[in-house]
């Protein structure tokens, strides 16, 4: 697998400390003056912020799982898990559950994110004042640049079929 | 522009840089040298040349930024069509040394290099050695004879040339011998270049040359169609891909960017031995 060295100079800092990275990041070497902007950017999106991790993962699975993004959904899955995602809410946002077995709160969330992904048109103020139920107006702004962040990722992965963790390039 | 022209200039003071800009005017040849860094060849799939407007732009920059010289690259130069007309304007703006095979001098071709005399264009032909067979060996059938047909006549128009010889096999005695010859056609030692092959691009995959080390070689910012490298060692081909491992940015419009991150990049790296300027 190529390595930190193979690797221009400005994007090496986004490897691992021993030298590896993720199949995406190094696809994105190829640009290493737009990682400069892109990293830090997706960092900041999709880190915890004034929405806890897990929720943010449950919104990261749900959109990969509607742009049906095997890389990202591989990915974070472990992420998820880590993060304190429940079994059966990823069951339910992977399509394997149900969704009206997620929380009230969770369940929102998903009806947003879903709505934005699939016909972001669509979007009614009903909707928005169910989903401001739950969650605060900046976090709704948030969860929408994550679920749109998301979808440009989701594309970018299966568009260069970059391969799931695990299998090399 | 003028802290990024100040920090080029302690660059360049403290041994960090380069003073030259390399441009890469294409990867397309009508050779196809054993040693070549960018694969290049007659069959190439994808030219990766610049336009003639660019490579101006990059001079004209290049000066403003504190740059003293160019240097421009390929593949083979000549190739382009444009490449005696851009030659002459380049040349007022900056001391150039072009390299080139020397294959392509016909007496047309010849008549357009006219203008270049007593100006500060100096052309850097390559040959490898006195002998014949074993020159061509590396670069290709009649090389010997075309080189040694074009020298006199572009010396005799009073352009400047330089000889440069990549050594892998040759000996001391076929060196010395080589310098002879270099000096019968009215070329200098100081215009003779001797460099080693190095090891990336086609060469590594005929397991020729010297690997370079981080500090082997003096950063100076070389321009491509592919974007700016580290230096003209860096835009190295294998089986068909360009080499990212020493690019510096995408990014080559406006120059400052692309100087911007290679300064930011040199300013990181520790000083080098400076061992092989110049060198292609």
């Amino acid at each position: 697998m190529p390595g930190a060295e193979q690797a221009p100079p400005l994007a090496r800092v986004y490897y691992r400390g021993d030298g590896s990275a993720s199949a995406l990041t190094r696809s994105f070497a190829n640009a290493p003056e737009m990682m400069e902007t892109l990293m830090p950017f997706l960092g900041q999106i999709m880190d915890e912020s004034s929405i806890d991790l897990a929720t943010k993962e449950l919104v990261i699975m749900r959109v990969s799982q509607l742009n049906g993004c095997v890389y990202c959904l591989a990915a974070h899955r472990p992420v998820a898990i880590e993060a304190g995602v429940p079994d059966d809410q990823l069951a339910a946002i992977c399509d394997v559950g149900e969704l009206d077995a997620l929380p009230p709160r969770e369940r929102a969330i998903v009806a947003w994110v879903d709505q934005v992904t699939c016909d972001a048109g669509g979007v009614t103020d009903r909707l928005v004042a169910a989903t401001l139920d739950h969650v605060r107006d900046h976090q709704l702004i948030e969860l929408t640049v994550l679920a749109g962040t998301i979808t440009m990722l989701n594309q970018y992965c299966t568009a260069f079929q970059i391969p799931r963790p695990g299998v090399d390039l | 522009m003028t802290g990024l022209r100040e920090t080029v200039a302690t660059g360049i003071a403290d041994g960090r840089m380069g003073e030259r800009l390399w441009l890469y005017a294409t990867y397309h040849c009508n050779l196809a040298c054993s040693y070549c860094l960018t694969e290049s060849s007659p069959q190439i799939a994808d030219r990766r040349a610049l336009d003639r407007q660019s490579m101006l732009d990059a001079v004209y920059r290049a000066r403003d930024l504190g740059l003293t010289c160019v240097g421009i690259t390929g593949g083979e130069t000549f190739m382009l069509p444009w490449m005696p007309d851009a030659l002459v304007e380049i040349g007022r703006i900056m001391p150039t040394i072009v390299l080139t095979n020397a294959t392509l001098f016909t007496d047309r071709m010849l008549k357009r290099l006219e203008p270049l005399a007593g100006s500060d264009v100096a052309l850097q032909i390559s040959l490898d050695s006195d002998e014949p067979e074993r020159n061509d060996e590396w670069r290709g059938p009649d090389n010997f004879t075309k080189v040694l047909d074009a020298i006199p006549k572009l010396v005799a128009r009073g352009i400047r040339v330089r000889i440069a010889t990549t050594v892998e096999h040759q000996t001391e005695e076929e060196l010395a011998r080589l310098c002879t010859l270099h000096r019968s056609l009215g070329i200098s030692d100081d215009d003779h270049i001797v460099r080693s092959v190095v090891r990336r691009g086609r060469a590594a995959l005929q397991g020729m040359g010297a690997e370079l080390g981080p500090d082997d070689v003096l950063p100076e910012l070389t321009v491509t169609a592919e974007g700016a490298f580290l230096h003209p060692f860096a835009p190295t081909v294998r089986n068909g891909r360009t080499d990212i491992d020493l690019l510096v940015s995408r990014q080559t419009r406006p120059l400052d960017r692309a100087m911007a991150r290679f300064l930011q990049i040199t300013a990181a790296m520790p000083i080098g031995a400076d061992v092989v300027r110049n060198i292609r």
